[in-house]
């Protein structure tokens, strides 16, 4: 995925992006923030112009593109007081010792400091698995610890082999 | 006072008055802006329907605001000279334009010879016709989408060439109207001429740092002020030494081209090269009498329709060495028709001289911007039509 840059005098800034039978996108970025983006079918075709956006939009359709675009987080959401802990998803694998034991035999909290606060099975959550559940192989387990507890508890769960 | 200030009044108004009538029917405004100098200017017409033209006169004042127009175009010039883009893509660049030069700047030393032209004047005949106006060109790339088409690497490549080729060729051009007969002599300013190039050059490789630490202000206003300033100082000391302005000017702006200040150059300063580039295109049309282009009516019809075709030829030549197909590398040729603004600075340099060169050159000139300046940006909307025709005689067309 070659990217080439040609400086187009007076104008701006020209990229073209090779995105496979033999097509390309091109995309002029003018000095006053206008942006051409264009798509040539092959080396010897005319181009078709496709859109031409601002330099506010650019960015922002660019970051959407990139997966970078999220709506803000709501600051005062997200004041729940865990310390150094995180919350951590683990799938339970093949040969993980965990499988088929009730949260009572399996003592995860004892063994690694983490403790499981939900078992999500299929489309099913289990919010505050009683002791006597059981925990299954397949098993998604949502466990609140540090990072060192947490990566233990992978251990555990993910039945290293 | 109060006149200078009612005629820059009444040369802003007819520049917007025709730059808005060019738009309108897409035409480049070079053409328009010269049309309101002559119009408004001392010479013919000066009077329509009793009331009189002759609102504008050649004032210092105005040739000032002209004279910048020219240092700041070709600051502009050097700001946007790409030297990665020349050596990262030296071997086809080296080709596409010196196929461009050796066939139009040697059909214009044809024409020059043909018509009986001194030396000098050749050699200046020969720059005019020579030089496709990037702003012009780049302006049509843009309109007509070919910007992101293959045929727009060679035309962008020739045009860089041809950037480079007007550094050294004003330079020596200033050397030679410089006032003396003797042959030593013009060596010798020919070569004051290159060793202020080579000065200059290396000022600029080695001014990169400094320009990057000193214009680093946060104020736009002082930033402005200063990149003017730097520029209009260079440009005016170069002058005084008897060397090209134009060509200092360049250099200035090929030393920033390196800094992180281009951007910012873009934003703040080209509104104001417009402004003044517009004023040099007026004021080239104030000094001209239309009458006077009559006389060299002949050099200018053949120039015209001579040069219309080799840069067609040059240019599909380029296109080939490019790897283009015949539609392709025949679009580069027609891209390049237009010529416009370094024409008229050539013209400018003209309008100083004495001789031969100083009654030939500007009306030649101008008269020549205005038919190819339109004849280029007519014939690249209507390509089509004439690709249809010309492709199928192409060797190589499918």
């Amino acid at each position: 995925m070659t990217v080439y840059e040609t400086d187009v005098p007076g104008v701006g800034r020209k990229f073209e992006l090779e995105i496979g039978d033999d097509q390309r996108l091109v995309a002029v970025l003018h000095h006053d923030g206008k942006r051409d983006v264009y798509i040539r079918p092959s080396d010897d075709a005319d181009s078709e112009q496709l859109f031409t956006l601002s330099g506010d939009q650019a960015r922002k359709f660019g970051s959407i593109l990139e997966g970078a675009y999220f709506q803000p987080v709501e600051l005062d959401e997200v004041t729940v007081p865990l310390g150094e802990a995180i919350i951590e998803w683990h799938e339970v694998g093949e040969g993980s010792e965990l499988a088929g034991d009730s949260l009572e035999t399996a003592s995860v909290r004892e063994k690694t400091g983490a403790s499981i606060i939900a078992i999500q099975r299929g489309s099913e959550t289990i919010p505050n698995p009683t002791p006597d559940t059981r925990i299954q192989l397949g098993d998604t387990v949502v466990t609140l610890g540090t990072r060192r507890e947490q990566s233990e508890l992978e251990a555990l769960v993910a039945g290293e082999e | 006072m109060s006149e200078a200030l009612v005629e820059v009044g009444i040369g802003l108004a007819a520049l917007a008055l025709v730059g808005y009538l060019a738009m309108r029917i897409s035409l480049s405004v070079i053409p328009a802006y010269i049309v309101a100098g002559i119009v408004v200017g001392p010479h013919e017409p000066t009077s329509v329907l009793g009331l009189s033209l002759t609102l504008v006169p050649e004032t210092e004042f105005i040739e000032v605001l002209a004279e910048l127009g020219v240092v700041l175009l070709l600051f502009f010039l050097g700001l946007e000279f790409s030297v990665d883009q020349l050596l990262a893509d030296r071997r086809r660049i080296l080709t596409a334009g010196t196929a461009d030069l050796g066939i139009n700047f040697g059909a214009g030393i044809a024409l020059g010879l043909l018509f009986g032209l001194d030396a000098t004047t050749t050699l200046f005949v020969a720059g005019v016709v020579y030089i496709s106006s990037s702003a012009i060109v780049t302006k049509s790339l843009i309109e007509e989408g070919w910007i992101a088409n293959a045929e727009s690497e060679p035309i962008l490549g020739t045009l860089v060439y041809e950037d480079l080729f007007i550094a050294g060729y004003l330079a020596v051009l200033v050397a030679l109207v410089g006032g003396s007969d003797d042959v030593a002599a013009v060596a010798q300013d020919v070569g004051i001429a290159f060793a202020f190039l080579g000065v200059l050059a290396v000022g600029a490789w080695v001014g990169t740092a400094v320009l990057d630490r000193v214009f680093a202000v946060d104020s736009d206003e002082l930033f402005l002020i200063g990149v003017l300033a730097t520029t209009t100082l260079v440009a005016g000391a170069a002058l005084t030494l008897g060397l090209s302005e134009a060509v200092a000017a360049f250099f200035v702006g090929a030393g920033f081209s390196q800094t992180e200040h281009v951007d910012r150059i873009e934003h703040l300063i080209a509104p104001v090269r417009d402004l003044f580039a517009a004023f040099f295109f007026f004021a080239i049309g104030l000094t001209i009498d239309v009458t006077v282009i009559s006389t060299v009516a002949g050099l200018l019809g053949a120039a015209v329709v001579v040069t219309t075709v080799t840069k067609v030829v040059s240019g599909t030549v380029s296109g080939r060495a490019y790897d283009l197909s015949p539609l392709r590398s025949l679009r580069t040729g027609i891209g390049l028709v237009p010529r416009g603004e370094f024409s008229l600075v050539i013209a400018a340099l003209a309008l100083g001289a004495s001789g031969q060169v100083a009654t030939v050159i500007p009306p030649f000139a101008v008269g020549y911007v205005l038919v190819m300046s339109i004849v280029g940006t007519v014939l690249i909307q209507h390509s089509d039509r004439l690709t249809d025709v010309l492709v199928p005689l192409l060797p190589g067309a499918g």
